[in-house]
């Protein structure tokens, strides 16, 4: 069993190889991404290969594009004459261009979430949150129209056997945990109604290490490894 | 992580959390980097265009997906325009291009930035495709730089398929086991 276990690692390193490395055929590409969706073990070792082989990257060097391209992709995944302006160009016609260009990326298979975003609304507020001599690092998002956290990592060692729990802290008040976080990719969090008010600028968010699970008593037992104040955007 | 990688590392954070601002701020930054992967892989100019356009577009849909702990920013930047590339060129025939003139096609002059980064570990990725025999070195890197198929690297190199296969299965285990050591 060992040793199958063992070839079988050995199969999936060499697989991730050949795909970072570039020369397999399109159904095996495809076959590669399949599985770096589905299975984390796998995109490590394709993490890992790309940065082994990163460094022969160098002799690429650099190549101004054309400047039209930058819009053709702003054309492509935000419509058209969207830009990167937030700032509606009137409240009146907003609802015809957003129906007109939902209709648009509707066609083109766009997240209907990620359109719907840019609208106006209530300020959404932004958090930056790090700790000195500490590595970890998030960016923090709260879009108070769906009561969402979103959450990104910059830098976020994996610890084992631990979790990062997140909290909302507020004056001298006990912090309220928001939940545990996911070992990767974006954290979407659901914000109870009863705390949705207590978002506002002046309030914190912070990051526990905790044991795996979370933390066993309601408040954060281990070290803050990063924090910072809301602020409207 | 350099200065560098922290500023990069930042805004995919904010373009996975669907900041356009940072969205181009990134493009502005990364770019000229990633348009040269894609030339020098597709070997024309409205084709390496069109891979570029594909490359950013996954970067906004797939930010979410990069592993901070795992794959250095621009590494991650990086593979993807190199994976659009690879894509675009595996799905056609690539026009016929000799090798000195694929090499006029981008300048192999990096960066001030990104040779400083990539120095170090330049340095110990070239002792290790030392250690192997001459053209196999030679066929691991035609493979990564140029993103050449089997077949294309078998017709280059005047060996059969098969054997390219063993070649670059044998150097890829010697150059992990070496850069492990």
């Amino acid at each position: 069993m060992v040793s199958d276990d063992s070839t079988d690692k050995e199969e999936d390193i060499d697989a991730a190889a050949q795909y970072v490395l570039g020369v397999g055929d399109t159904a095996s590409r495809e076959e590669a991404e399949r599985r770096i969706a589905a299975d984390p073990a796998f995109a490590s070792e394709v993490a890992a290969w790309t940065e082994r082989l990163n460094p022969l990257a160098i002799v690429y060097g650099e190549e101004i594009p054309p400047v039209y391209i930058k819009q053709r992709i702003e054309g492509e995944l935000f419509g058209a004459n969207t830009s990167i302006s937030r700032r509606p160009v009137s409240t009146i016609w907003r609802p015809v261009a957003l129906a007109a260009s939902l209709a648009l990326l509707v066609s083109l298979g766009f997240n209907l979430r990620s359109a719907l975003e840019p609208s106006g609304g209530p300020a959404r507020l932004v958090v930056s949150l790090e700790a000195a001599d500490s590595p970890v690092k998030f960016l923090a998002l709260y879009e108070p129209r769906t009561r969402a956290v979103r959450l990104s990592q910059v830098t976020a060692p994996q610890q084992p056997a631990s979790d990062y729990e997140l909290w909302l802290v507020e004056g001298s008040q006990a912090p309220v945990s928001l939940g545990v976080l996911p070992r990767q990719g974006i954290a979407q969090i659901a914000v109870p109604p009863a705390l949705a008010g207590r978002f506002a600028e002046g309030a914190a968010l912070a990051i526990s290490l905790e044991p795996q699970g979370g933390s066993p008593t309601g408040a954060p037992t281990g070290p803050i490894v990063a924090s910072g104040a809301l602020k409207k955007i | 992580m350099d200065e560098q990688g922290y500023l990069l590392a930042a805004l995919i954070a904010r373009v996975a959390l669907r900041d356009r601002a940072a969205f181009a701020d990134l493009y502005d930054r990364t770019s000229s980097k990633l348009f040269a992967i894609c030339l020098r892989i597709v070997k024309d100019r409205t084709e390496a265009e069109d891979a570029l356009q594909d490359a950013y577009v996954r970067i906004w849909r797939r930010s979410s997906t990069w592993r901070a702990g795992e794959t250095s920013p621009l590494g991650w930047l990086c593979a993807i325009a190199r994976n659009c590339a690879i894509d675009r060129v595996r799905s056609r025939e690539r026009p016929a291009v000799n090798l000195s003139e694929a090499l006029e096609i981008a300048d192999p002059d990096p960066g001030p930035e990104t040779s400083a980064m990539m120095a170090g570990e330049l340095q110990q990725i070239e002792l290790c495709l030392g250690e192997l025999p001459g053209e196999r070195a030679q066929a691991v890197r035609a493979a990564y730089v140029d993103g050449y198929s089997y077949q294309e690297l078998a017709d280059r190199f005047g060996v059969p398929i098969n054997t390219m296969r063993t070649w670059l299965h044998r150097s890829l285990r010697a150059l992990r086991a070496c850069l492990e050591r």
